[in-house]
């Protein structure tokens, strides 16, 4: 395909100098997948040698059914106007994950916020420790193995009434004895 | 000497301080929460709140009103209760939205409260998500009433009830490292 | 030598763009460090998200930044769009295109407040927040709400627009463009403003990339990008409009942007609302109940008053998301950029080159 030629041409590029595999999503997005011990250097090469110099995010994903966090960093080029994206998996236990804010300094915004809502270590990362949450003691929050609603409901005060929060229009049948309509019966959340 | 209006008897006194109060109301110029961007419709020109006497104040001490723009982040918690208790009597807080009421649509969130009269007192909620500047209006003038009224006692209630609700605010806020003030 | 001193300016301060702290060590009136605190709005928005079905996370996106909601939903359902592969008709995408561009001028016309009040021009907010309200009837009289409007939905929008609804904002369209030359005598001819802005938080041209600025400011250093032209989405690919820049990377140079914006948006308005074929406005979707998405991830990227909006979704197949994860420009711009300007500035220019940058802290934290 002709549209595709600049992302063709860079996964190929990437793909011959660190040999890892990837794919062109669309249009303006390529998506690499590498061993974590890739990154910096595949992040340093992309930047140095094909102008992308914008980091535009930094993400992460619990698969806890795998054990795994994915690490996913999208950079993005002005003179192609294409993105990058490289994603990485890291295990759960003693997460721990490159620095790279030598190489953009707002990584380390982002990489604070990780290490705070994930429990991912980043060795010399320097910034305080508390980014958003104050006198937090629990599990990293955003964690998928931390129950919101039940630290909620043991913290803080629940005001009575959400519980009977219900389906209205069931509620009004039952009072009312009247027929669901047909149409509606496929809605229903008592099934 | 006491008046009578609208029912309710008053020494002479007290009813000329609450008609006054009731007509400067300086509202702490203090976003807490999402309901703040409503706000700026009710001080400008459409609704010109300021025909009700209700105008900003830039520091707690010279403020009268303390509007909880919605929810309460537990890190933000720590700074109302800080504020709320700089401010000077009389003290009046009104309370935004479905949020502070049951905690709204943020009632699994581990960091909002969910029921702000526990921590601070509230004189007026209003509901909805969020309120309208009508609905806003329509909050102080109630305030407005409550001051009228002289039932607008709810700063003395903290103070008379401060170890109920340090103990509540202890519960959420672990590090307590906050001045105490002997009003 | 004198004294250094602490200063924090917030999360209680008349200046301060929402609920956020900046910490200061200032030597006399010169700012020799700074440092952004948040988190006095985090309301956990992701982990919620995950508890949500993909349907029920509308109402809680459009919370991520209060002054501008839309581009947050749009840029969510494109996202599902995308993963899904879901279809929009074509009138959609006009829809989409008239409200992104309400959304913008709205939101400047709030910023043309913010800006101009704190460097005391207290008249501009008057006039400018008295007529967004027009706006805002616009949108309650299309969507049902002012502020949260929840109508942007995967395979379209929400309903079609009301009759009469082109001619009102034709109509309000003209009245703002006149209102315009106003703002334009009372701020940008006034003395004041100019001596305040020019020359204040400079964003240096070779560096403002690199940085992570977006938007705006990135605009008002000289480099033209904008996601709407860079990667055309809804009808922008259709429409005449240009990117306006600016050189200089200061105070002024936002602003002067900002201004020629507001006009290429009603311009927008205009064209779109011209151009708008009849037809389908709703690609119908499934039970939401039960809506499950494939499996895959996108990442989407949408151009808001602030800079580029960036949204990673991650499905698993379920009916609910695995992952959604935001990027308002403020996650760079409120944090190491402002970090980075602010060094060398005056105190007094604080809550200026807050408002100039657009900092909206909700979408730091979330």
């Amino acid at each position: 395909m002709d549209n595709l030629q600049i992302e063709n041409n860079i996964l190929e590029t990437i793909k011959t100098a660190f040999k890892v595999e990837g794919k062109v999503v669309r249009e303006k997005r390529v998506e690499i997948t590498a061993h974590k011990q890739l990154i910096s250097s595949i992040l340093l090469f992309a930047k140095n040698q094909h102008n992308y110099i914008h980091l535009n995010h930094i993400t992460c994903v619990d698969w806890i059914e795998d054990g795994e966090f994915e690490i996913n960093y999208i950079i993005w080029s002005p003179t192609t106007k294409n993105t990058l994206i490289i994603k990485t998996r890291i295990s759960r236990e003693n997460a721990q994950m490159e620095n790279i804010d030598n190489i953009w300094d707002q990584a380390n915004t982002y990489e604070r916020e990780m290490r705070e809502m994930y429990g991912i270590e980043f060795p010399g990362l320097i910034g305080e420790h508390e980014f958003i949450l104050e006198d937090w003691d629990e599990m990293p929050p955003m964690r998928r193995d931390f129950d919101t609603l039940e630290y909620a409901t043991k913290t803080f005060y629940q005001r009575p009434g959400r519980e009977d929060a219900k389906d209205v229009r069931e509620e009004l049948t039952k009072q009312s004895g009247e027929e669901i309509p047909e149409f509606a019966k496929k809605y229903s959340r008592e099934k | 000497m006491t008046i009578t209006e609208n029912n309710i008897k008053q020494p002479i006194g007290e009813y000329i301080q609450n008609w006054a109060r009731k007509h400067s109301l300086f509202v702490l110029a203090y976003g807490t929460g999402c309901g703040a961007i409503e706000i700026p419709p009710t001080m400008t020109s459409r609704y010109d709140a300021e025909r009700f006497g209700i105008r900003g104040a830039a520091t707690p001490r010279q403020a009268d009103v303390l509007l909880i723009t919605g929810y309460l982040a537990t890190k933000s918690l720590k700074r109302v209760i800080r504020v709320y208790e700089q401010m000077q009597d009389p003290k009046y807080v009104i309370a935004f939205g479905s949020c502070t009421i049951n905690g709204g649509m943020y009632y699994d969130s581990y960091n909002t409260i969910n029921a702000l009269d526990r921590y601070i007192p509230v004189d007026v909620y209003i509901n909805g998500c969020m309120p309208r500047p009508e609905a806003v209006i329509s909050g102080f003038v109630e305030l407005q009433k409550q001051i009228a009224s002289g039932n607008a006692y709810n700063a003395t209630k903290y103070k008379e009830n401060l170890e109920w609700y340090r103990e509540n605010q202890k519960k959420i806020i672990k590090n307590w490292r906050m001045p105490d003030y002997n009003w | 030598m004198e004294k250094e001193t602490t200063l924090y300016i917030g999360p209680q301060h008349p200046g301060i763009t929402g609920n956020m702290m900046v910490k200061l060590k200032v030597t006399g009136d010169t700012i020799s460090s700074a440092s952004t605190h948040v988190g006095y709005l985090h309301r956990a928005f992701e982990k919620l998200i995950e508890r949500r079905n993909w349907l029920q996370s509308f109402t809680i996106l459009c919370r991520f930044c209060v002054p501008e909601p839309d581009p947050m939903e749009l840029t969510y359902a494109r996202a599902v769009e995308e993963i899904e592969g879901r279809e929009v008709p074509e009138r959609a995408e006009y829809i989409r295109t008239i409200v992104m561009e309400l959304a913008r001028i709205q939101s400047f016309m709030l910023w043309y407040g913010g800006q101009s009040g704190s460097s005391g021009l207290y008249l501009v907010g008057q006039w400018s927040v008295g007529d967004r309200n027009y706006i805002l009837d616009l949108f309650e009289d299309l969507t049902g709400g002012r502020v949260y409007h929840m109508y942007i939905w995967p395979g379209g929008v929400r309903r079609d627009l009301p009759e009469g609804w082109k001619d009102k904002a034709l109509k309000t369209m003209d009245y703002l463009e006149k209102r315009l030359d106003e703002y334009d005598k009372l701020m940008f001819d006034s003395t004041i403003f100019q001596k305040r802005a020019q020359g204040v938080g400079i964003i240096p041209k070779d560096k403002a990339i690199e940085w992570g600025v977006v938007g705006a400011p990135l605009r008002g250093t000289g480099i033209k990008h904008d996601v709407r032209i860079d990667e055309p989405y809804c009808a922008y690919d259709k429409l005449n409009f240009i990117v306006p820049t600016q050189e200089g990377g200061d105070v002024w140079a936002r602003a002067l942007v900002r201004r020629q914006e507001i006009r290429q948006s009603i311009s927008i308005i205009r064209q779109a609302l011209d151009k708008m074929p009849a037809g389908e406005f709703y690609n119908k979707i499934p039970n939401p109940m039960k809506w499950s998405i494939p499996a895959g991830s996108a990442w989407v990227k949408t151009e808001s008053v602030r800079g580029e909006v960036g949204f990673y979704v991650e499905s698993d197949g379920s009916n609910k998301p695995r992952r959604v994860h935001v990027k308002g420009a403020a996650y760079t711009h409120g944090v190491t950029v402002l970090e980075k300007i602010l060094v060398g500035q005056n105190i007094a220019d604080v809550s200026f080159i807050l408002n100039s940058l657009g900092v909206c802290p909700p979408e730091i934290e979330r």
